[in-house]
């Protein structure tokens, strides 16, 4: 029995190592590249610049769609964890045989391609004005994110017993304030991890955003497609590391917060 | 102590004819209980009684389908159950966890707007009642169960209700543990003389801690009592054989008159005095008579009630002998006699006599099971 229990580990092993492989390869490659010399993409990289990290913090576009984008990630990510959680405390503690299709409908936006929303958020935000606005692009980025707060919230929220709410209502307080002084503070850590899911995903969102940049507000990642199309220097690969660290940063909040419920 | 002088004493209950249904399932099929203000009243009955259904009910999470509850001399059938001021523990504790253990205590008070001051000299005393004074800074996940549930009961206790809710509150302790807490709770239930409604499926846990036991089966109540008549007198075969244990017997009655003569499967007569039948019976009738096993002596050849039993088993357990035989219709007969009993000369097989003093006789019409 031994070997063949080495055999399938070191399989397993390799299988799972590959992965990890694939997936950090690119960042090996485009991090390097972001600090080559020569005004067009190569690899490996020759010499060695800080130039177009500086030619990104000084571009008055790139700087005007780096704030596009961190507005609607931020009210995408209030939007999406309130409406989350909401959505969420419906199906998880209500009786309905609602709650199913609910469920289905909310994590819908996983399963639908991109493009498809995209394209009919872009017919109908055409109609109602809502194209190329901060209010469209938070209700597109919102629509999104959801299905991530209601994964992280749901776990959280059916830990949390039903009967303490029913003894915080008992001891006086009404339906809300039992949530609110109660069960919030107990999920907290995952609806604030939640946020910050959704703020990533808005954050490098291309393709809805594809569709609903105006003219005059580009989110970064519609720029940055822009840029590719036109120029291809390494300020690519540069904004890319920034946002490879951005979602570091974030995500490693966002694993911190839930641990902390845990314990 | 500040606690008794402003407490208010417990509210009267009164339950009027309180259904439930939930689709086509009676939950609660037309209650009436009426409860003395300071009373310590225990629901009793199996899972699915309906016994939790009507403390639900009391507390306002559950609206019933039909009829009134009244509390003091409101009607509160309908109000929300944050606006009854009624306490109430829960079986599991229930303590909020991000708070320390004087914020839950505090917490009923903080929903009533008490200043914090006050709001934590009163969480003290409270604590203090339920001899946790001390823990106030400490945490939920540092206490034991038994001190989570005495905090649970301070919690419930700090507004000064007039009437204190329990839903199986110690059905998750141990047993040394369960009997501290009841014990505790009766002491508090006299020093406060607050109304107690107090949920068990425990039937020894009822009659130790309540004033008055409510039977329930199906939604309805088989029987409402103090402990004794409860134990005593049971008022039909589903209470005799849900409280303690009991011999039911299957008979034939022969005649009915100053006396009831029954006949017995192992093929005594006897005479029952007629105050023995709980339900009216008539000759050539079945019935069942049933009798506690502690009741049951051994020896008594020839005495009134005296009945011959082929041992199966005899169980020796300390302070107590369980003796197990069998009549000829196969009825099972237990007898418990005192551990120090000489019962040199029965051994599994032999067969005994066992009397019944005649108060200890219970006739029931109907077969036996």
């Amino acid at each position: 029995m031994k070997p063949s229990i080495d055999k399938g580990s070191l399989a397993l092993g390799t299988y799972v190592y590959a992965v990890l492989a694939f997936i950090v390869i690119p960042l090996v490659i485009v991090i390097p590249m972001s600090f080559g010399q020569n005004d067009y993409l190569e690899f490996p990289p020759k010499g060695f610049t800080l130039r177009w990290y500086a030619e990104y913090f000084s571009s008055r576009q790139w700087w005007s769609a780096t704030s596009l984008s961190v507005e609607v990630a931020f009210l995408t990510a209030i939007c999406a964890s309130v409406i989350g959680t909401a959505a969420t405390y419906a199906m998880v503690r209500g009786r309905g045989r609602l709650a199913t299709l609910f469920q289905i409908l909310l994590i819908g936006p996983i399963i639908v391609p991109h493009i498809a929303l995209a394209v009919g958020l872009y017919l109908f935000f055409q109609t109602i004005g809502l194209s190329g606005t901060v209010p469209g692009f938070v209700l597109a980025h919102t629509v999104l994110a959801l299905p991530f707060v209601v994964f992280t919230t749901t776990a959280a929220l059916g830990k949390v017993d039903a009967s303490l709410e029913a003894a915080a209502m008992s001891c006086g307080a009404s339906r809300f304030s039992a949530f609110r002084l109660v069960t919030l503070p107990l999920i907290l850590p995952n609806v604030v991890s939640g946020a910050l899911f959704a703020f990533i995903i808005s954050f490098d969102e291309p393709v809805v955003s594809f569709f609903l940049s105006g003219v005059r507000y580009k989110t970064l990642p519609r720029r940055m497609f822009e840029d590719i199309e036109q120029n291809l220097t390494p300020i690519i690969p540069a904004i890319a590391t920034l946002l490879i660290v951005l979602s570091i940063v974030v995500l490693l909040g966002a694993h911190l917060m839930r641990s902390r419920t845990k314990n | 102590m500040a606690m008794n002088r402003e407490q208010t004493a417990g509210a009267s209950i009164r339950i009027s004819r309180l259904e439930k249904r939930f689709g086509n399932v009676s939950a609660v099929d037309g209650v009436d209980i009426d409860i003395s203000a300071g009373e310590f009243l225990a629901l009793l009955g199996p899972s699915g009684s309906g016994k939790t259904t009507i403390l639900m009910s009391l507390a306002g999470f559950e609206f019933p389908t039909a009829g009134n509850i009244v509390i003091g001399s409101e009607d509160l059938t309908y109000v929300p159950a944050n606006k009854r001021n009624l306490g109430m523990v829960f079986q599991n504790y229930t303590l909020f966890p991000h708070m320390s253990i004087l914020d839950n205590v505090a917490f009923p008070l903080k929903m009533r707007g008490v200043a914090k001051p006050e709001r934590y000299a009163r969480a003290e005393e409270a604590l203090a009642t339920v001899r946790l004074a001390g823990y106030g800074e400490r945490f939920s996940s540092q206490l034991s169960g038994g001190q989570q549930q005495r905090v649970a009961l301070a919690r419930a206790i700090v507004y000064r209700p007039r009437v204190l809710l329990m839903d199986e509150p110690l059905s998750a302790l141990d047993k040394n543990l369960r009997e501290d807490m009841q014990l505790e709770i009766k002491r508090l239930h006299a020093e406060l003389g607050i109304t107690v409604i107090f949920v068990t499926h425990d039937q020894s846990e009822a009659l130790t801690m309540a004033d008055r036991v409510a039977v329930l089966k199906d939604g309805r109540i088989q029987q409402i009592g103090p402990s004794r008549e409860l134990y005593e007198r049971p008022a039909n075969l589903f209470t005799a054989g849900f409280i303690g244990e009991m011999n039911f017997i299957g008979v034939t009655v022969e005649s009915v008159g100053e006396a009831i003569a029954v006949s017995l499967p192992s093929g005594e007569h006897w005479n029952v005095p007629s105050t023995s039948a709980v339900d009216p019976l008539q000759a050539g009738q079945k019935a069942v008579l049933a009798v506690r096993p502690e009741r049951l002596q051994i020896g008594g050849e020839g005495a009134a009630f005296a009945f011959h039993v082929k041992l199966a088993d005899i169980v020796y357990a300390g302070s107590a002998l369980l003796l197990i035989g069998h009549l000829p219709d196969g009825t099972e007969i237990r007898a418990r006699l005192p551990g120090a009993s000489d019962l040199s000369t029965l051994t599994p097989g032999a067969t005994a006599v066992f009397s019944v003093p005649k108060e200890a006789i219970l006739l029931y019409a109907g077969g036996a099971k």
